[in-house]
């Protein structure tokens, strides 16, 4: 944010100077000895350490050092405008304003006409500004995919075990023996179900005797419906789900029906739609062939995304400020959702370290400001064209409503409150006439195609003016100030992942075009790797590359570079199928090992990066809340609908249904390290912490579960022994040793069932994850 | 055995191990001036024309409206409105304090009174996130949870950050920053602790019975531990195990206000914020690293509309407790280590709306801050004749942020983390430290 704006004597000032004055005075030798004992010493000293043309990217471009871009930046009163800090986003030298003595010399050269004996570095000032799309195209992950070939070892069971097995011998290190059994169902249903096995499930698949009881296990698995809730819920934290927003105030109210965001998601996982489809229906399914109106839950993940509350009393550019910031939201949300590229970090300046334009940046917003978020009925309107007039007067009215609310106590001054709500009422009531049919039956938060203006053409009030069916090319708002607005963009995709000049977008606000450029042919390479990490890495616990949204310059290289991109080749060449992944990565000997630390292993490779063993792991929050729910018996199973408040010791369905607030997530979910759902979570950071602990031992969602489980090992036996044994098979889906059974027994002596129970569930065998 | 004793026999031999991330070898990048800070956040905005900030000039110019007021702010406003609070000097250096203070004012030797704030956005939750994160969206990680990010907690046994609020709110997020640190909230003072605390206190087991429970959960965590071959989560686990058990006991006795005598009780107030303020002391005493204490639910000190006799309703505890907290903690020799911030999302203007309020102001404003290195007896900076914008010695929030952390010990440019492919820091770019004001 900045100050408001004051009077600029400067742009007066500069509008004196025109070229042609310049010259003819520039040279006398008073003025240039001038220069040299009082300019050019101030500029060398404060200014060239960053605007040199001898520097390798002279800062912002300017190059104080040479004539023509110092004429230049006293031509448009930049140059005494940052000196005197007159702008609050553009002051220098950062370090500190110059004295005024100083400033006054500044001042005094440039009446005396700037005058400046130095000539221009030709080499450096012929060279383009911005960034280097040819040389920044060379980046690894923007290259096409190529299938690689892996060395065969007899250790190997899929193709990419071949390159972990190179890595691991390269070390010095031998991988780790298969997991035994049981760890190896628990390992595999986690992953793919986020519910623990059971007792009978893992002791049929320990004694299962055929070749491939592995493989048997795994497509009974994926065939789950419970698979589509665990994936779903990993897919919601990259599409930062959530059901309100930061504050929900008057502008911004809740999303009372996201969920069915959620359900799609969910419901679209488990029928394995092609992953680059998945994503384009998120941002273009009414656009898409194939559409059925059941699709618009997939809009959710625009039309439910987080905005801002906007005070419609506030100034014009305060205003503009906080709609940019929900179309920064977006570009956030897609770029390093689905490209792992930190494309938002061009809002201010070009990127400083990947090929990314602050004009990239623009194009790219400018289609999430050419989108109104709607509700959308699930039931087909007549038409095309009454659904977005219904659209456009739901969001009208909506406003009007707000207005004429604003409208009342305000003082009768300036803003005439009356005549102005009046006219408010007048059209509300106008299009109350024209659309009497509300939008009525289910819903989705959806969006239509509609450009947003803010208009500041009233004084004292200013509003959203969204054009249906016309899309807006947004300026470069030059810093990220609105109210210093540069070339218009064209709303398009980003350079470096064209071949050429990217083509600006025709099609309504062009998030169709967005989403099929997101899996062109020189896009899809970088899509299908990030996908394909972040799937390795909910599977694993660590992806190859450790910043699973930043695939840029600033991000970490892969370990295992020719494993991603082969398996990523292997995904596109698959169909985009995330099952398809799923096995190829589930059955490897890589994930099938043992997860028990090795003295060689710590030694070599402290962090297992070479994948020396399986990465052990806690249970994330609703692997292990599922898991106390199932093994309680206590787990309603209900697929879908409105959510649940999470942390109510009644609430027993899965976690996913967990209601999740922008503004106030609830607590329970805060303490286990669920990510903020305002924007865009790379991953999760897992915390083990003594809150967590107290949530264990004195919740009473813990009890409840510990008094269940209970009371039905009380009813299974009289028998005391046997009563362990049960609450052993329940919670830990295995037999208690003798001196577990002695323990469990001593400690009865002097406490009861519940007690013991609470003590199992939250023993950390429960919360472990092999 | 009394009950204290018995609970340190039952935590005995257990040692103090820091955990995993807790600490992270965290030290502050110099001597620090304060190991603690106390935020008391006046919701709302309070109006600095009538607390902190004289100006006889409104009282001239009243119903007047000069061209230099009229700066656009959310509302719309008329002409100057006088305070109708008289102002006198008080302490060694004459600072002036509104009638509405008597014992703030006899505690000014203590008190930083920063008269030239700004900040960036004329709305309120724009303006609260500004002066928490430095950031105007509702996301980035609040100065409490950059503190404990930097400085780790003095207490294993107690959160690091505390939050003091009726309300909900994402204030107090760590936004990027691991979730540990967060701030823990206490939505009301009560006189039971565990009522402060969720989940503080098991309602079945007393803690012998506990300690046998847990003793037991430990056994089979050592056990599993053990069997697997040695992981550090699993140690970590077995760790937060025991501190959550002492947490139990450490918390609800520093939760539990009725150990301190009734006169000191009594010195700051028996209303919800005196409590709060009592509480607070009692945290950083304990070695909590930052406690923020939220004025009452809502925004309390937005007066648009009848300023006058708001401000004569809503001062007198305020006054009471925040001044008690002051003079309380330089008796136990706690006011240099502990630095003391006061103030709001923004001040109000000097011009009225709806005849008798104040609208918002972000232009200039009062902060005071006491303790913690800061010079007291002093009046920083100024504003305008009116007293809408600041134009002397400005503090921006951004410095006012590096102030603080400074204080603290940290660099505000070197207190980053690296996140969505940069480095993040509470000033973003900004921000200088204001050392005029520094003892």
């Amino acid at each position: 944010m900045r100050e408001n704006r004051e009077p600029n004597p400067m742009r007066l000032a500069a509008a004196l100077f025109a070229l042609p004055v310049f010259v003819l005075q520039a040279q006398d030798s008073a003025g240039v000895e001038f220069f040299e004992t009082k300019i050019r010493p101030v500029l060398a000293a404060k200014c060239y350490a960053c605007h040199s043309a001898k520097a390798k990217s002279p800062v912002g471009g300017l190059a104080l050092d040479e004539k023509s871009a110092t004429q230049r930046v006293i031509g448009n009163g930049k140059l005494l405008r940052a000196m005197k800090y007159a702008d609050p986003n553009l002051q220098m030298p950062p370090g500190g304003k110059l004295p005024d003595a100083v400033l006054a010399d500044f001042a005094k050269w440039i009446e005396l006409g700037a005058p400046d004996p130095r000539t221009d570095a030709p080499a450096v000032s012929a060279k383009p500004a911005g960034p280097d799309f040819a040389k920044g195209r060379k980046w690894w992950a923007f290259q096409s995919l190529r299938e690689a070939a892996a060395s065969k070892s007899a250790w190997a069971k899929r193709k990419h075990d071949g390159f972990v097995f190179d890595a691991l011998q390269r070390a010095g290190l031998p991988p780790s023996p298969e997991a035994d059994r049981r760890t190896l169902i628990r390992r595999v249903a986690l992953n793919v179900t986020g519910i623990a096995p059971t007792f009978a499930e893992t002791e049929a698949f320990v004694n299962d005797g055929a070749p491939d009881a592995y493989e048997k296990l795994l497509e009974g698995l994926l065939a789950s419906e419970r698979y589509g809730e665990r994936w779903g819920r990993y897919w919601l934290d990259v599409a930062r789900y959530g059901e309100d927003n930061p504050t929900s105030e008057a502008t911004n109210p809740g999303y009372q029906f996201a969920w069915r965001y959620r359900d799609w998601v969910i419901e679209t996982l488990n029928r394995d739609l092609p992953y680059d489809r998945f994503v384009k229906m998120q941002l273009a399914a009414d656009q898409l062939p194939g559409f059925q109106r059941a699709d618009l839950r997939a809009l959710g993940y625009v039309g439910a995304a987080p905005v801002y509350h906007k005070d419609h009393r506030l100034s014009r550019d305060v205003i503009e400020t906080l709609a940019s910031d929900d179309w920064d939201e977006r570009v956030d949300a897609v770029s390093r959702g689905v490209l792992g590229l930190t494309v938002a970090c061009a809002r201010c300046h070009d990127h400083k370290f990947d090929p990314i334009s602050t004009k990239d940046y623009y194009a790219m917003a400018g289609v999430f400001a050419s989108v109104m978020p709607a509700r959308l009925p699930l039931k087909a309107p007549p038409d095309a064209e009454t659904e977005r007039k219904q659209a456009y007067a739901q969001t009208r009215s909506f406003y009007l409503n707000y207005l004429v609310r604003l409208m009342k106590g305000e003082p009768e001054t300036v803003l005439d409150p009356e005549k102005k709500s009046a006219g408010f009422k007048e059209e509300l009531a106008r299009i109350k006439r024209e659309y009497s049919a509300e939008v009525t039956g289910e819903v989705a938060h959806a969006v239509i195609d509609a450009g947003l203006w803010i208009d500041g053409s009233v004084a004292d009030l200013t509003q959203l003016d969204y054009r249906v069916g016309q899309p807006r090319d947004l300026p470069v708002f030059k810093s990220g100030n609105p109210a210093n607005p540069g070339d218009i963009v064209p709303r398009r995709f980003l350079t470096v992942l064209e071949r050429g000049e990217p083509l600006p977008f025709t099609r309504g606000s062009g998030r169709l075009e967005l989403a099929e450029k997101l899996f062109s042919e020189t896009a899809a390479p970088l899509a299908a790797r990030v996908m394909v990490n972040r799937v390795w890495g909910w599977h694993f616990g660590k992806p190859l590359v450790g910043t699973p949204s930043d695939f840029g310059t600033q991000g970490e290289a892969p370990t295992h570079p020719e494993l991603l991109d082969d398996l990523a080749a292997r995904f596109v060449a698959n169909g985009w199928s995330l099952k398809w992944l799923h096995r190829e990565i589930l059955l490897s000997a890589a994930y099938r090992q043992a997860s028990k630390p090795r003295a060689d292993g710590r030694e070599k490779d402290p962090t297992n990066k070479w994948l020396w063993r399986m990465n052990p792991r806690r249970l994330d929050f609703e692997a292990w809340r599922d898991s106390l729910l199932a093994d309680s018996g206590a787990l309603d199973e209900t697929r879908g609908g409105p959510s649940i408040e999470i942390d109510s010791p009644t609430a027993v369905r899965r976690s996913v249904y967990a209601k999740v607030s922008r503004g106030r997530l609830n607590p329970l979910l805060k303490l286990y390290d669920f990510p903020d759902p305002n924007q865009h979570a790379p991953n999760r950071e897992l915390t083990t912490t003594p809150l967590q602990q107290l949530f264990v031992m004195n919740s009473p969602v813990a009890e409840a579960q510990a008094d269940r489980l209970a009371q039905r090992a009380v009813a299974s036996s009289s028998d005391e022994r046997q009563r362990v044994r049960f609450l052993y098979r329940a919670a830990l889906a295995r037999d208690p040793n003798g001196r577990e059974v002695d323990l469990g027994l001593s400690y009865l002596e002097r406490a009861g069932w519940s007690e013991y129970v609470q003590a199992l569930l939250g023993s950390s065998e429960f919360t472990f994850w092999p | 055995m009394n009950r204290r004793a018995f609970v340190q026999s039952l935590c005995a031999g257990l040692g103090t191990v820091g955990l995993r991330g807790a600490l992270h070898g965290a030290t502050p990048h110099f001597a620090p001036r304060a190991k603690h800070l106390i935020v008391l956040f006046m919701t709302g905005g309070p109006s600095q024309m009538d607390l902190f900030d004289p100006k006889p000039a409104l009282m001239k110019y009243a119903g007047q409206r000069p061209a230099s007021v009229d700066l656009r702010t959310e509302r719309v406003t008329g002409g100057l409105l006088p305070s109708p609070f008289a102002f006198k000097k008080h302490g060694r250096n004459s600072v002036e304090v509104s009638e509405l203070l008597p014992r703030l004012a006899g505690v000014i030797d203590e008190v930083c009174v920063l008269r030239s704030v700004y900040t960036f956005n004329p709305t309120h939750t724009p303006a609260r996130s500004l002066i928490h994160s430095g950031n105007i969206s509702a996301v980035r990680p609040s100065i409490g949870a950059w503190i404990s990010y930097g400085l780790g907690t003095e207490n294993q046994n107690l959160p690091g950050f505390v939050v003091l609020s009726g309300g909900a709110s994402g204030l107090w997020r760590s936004g990027f920053l691991p979730a540990e640190h967060q701030g823990t909230q206490i939505a009301r003072v009560e006189p039971v602790p565990d009522k402060m605390v969720r989940y503080l206190r098991n309602a079945r087991l007393d803690a012998e019975a506990q300690r046998r429970q847990i003793d037991l959960m430990q056994a089979m965590n050592r056990g599993h531990n053990e069997e697997f071959g040695g992981d550090e989560f699993l140690d970590g686990r077995i760790q937060a195990m025991e501190t959550a058990f002492r947490m139990q006991f450490a918390a609800s006795d520093a939760f539990e206000l009725k150990q301190e005598p009734d006169a000191v009780r009594e010195e700051y107030g028996s209303t919800q914020f005196g409590q709060q303020c009592l509480l607070a002391r009692r945290c950083v005493e304990r070695g909590v690293r930052s406690v923020f204490i939220y004025y009452g639910n809502g925004q309390p000190w937005d007066d648009h509309q009848k300023i006058e006799k708001n401000l004569r309703g809503r001062c007198p505890d305020m006054d009471q407790a925040s001044a008690a907290l002051i003079a309380d903690l330089k008796r136990r020799g706690l006011l240099d280590e502990t630095l003391i911030v006061w103030g709001g999302e923004f001040g109000r203007t000097p011009v009225s709306e709806s005849g008798d309020g104040r609208d918002h102001n972000p232009y200039g404003f009062t902060m005071w801050m006491a303790g913690g290195g800061v010079r007291g007896g002093m009046a920083y900076g100024a504003t305008d004749e009116f007293g809408f914008k600041a134009v002397e010695n400005r503090v921006s929030v951004h410095d006012l942020h590096a102030t603080i952390l400074h204080q603290m010990g940290l660099d505000h440019e070197k207190l980053t983390y690296r996140y969505a492919g940069r480095d993040f820091r509470l000033t973003d770019v900004h921000g200088e430290v204001v050392k005029a004001v520094l003892a």
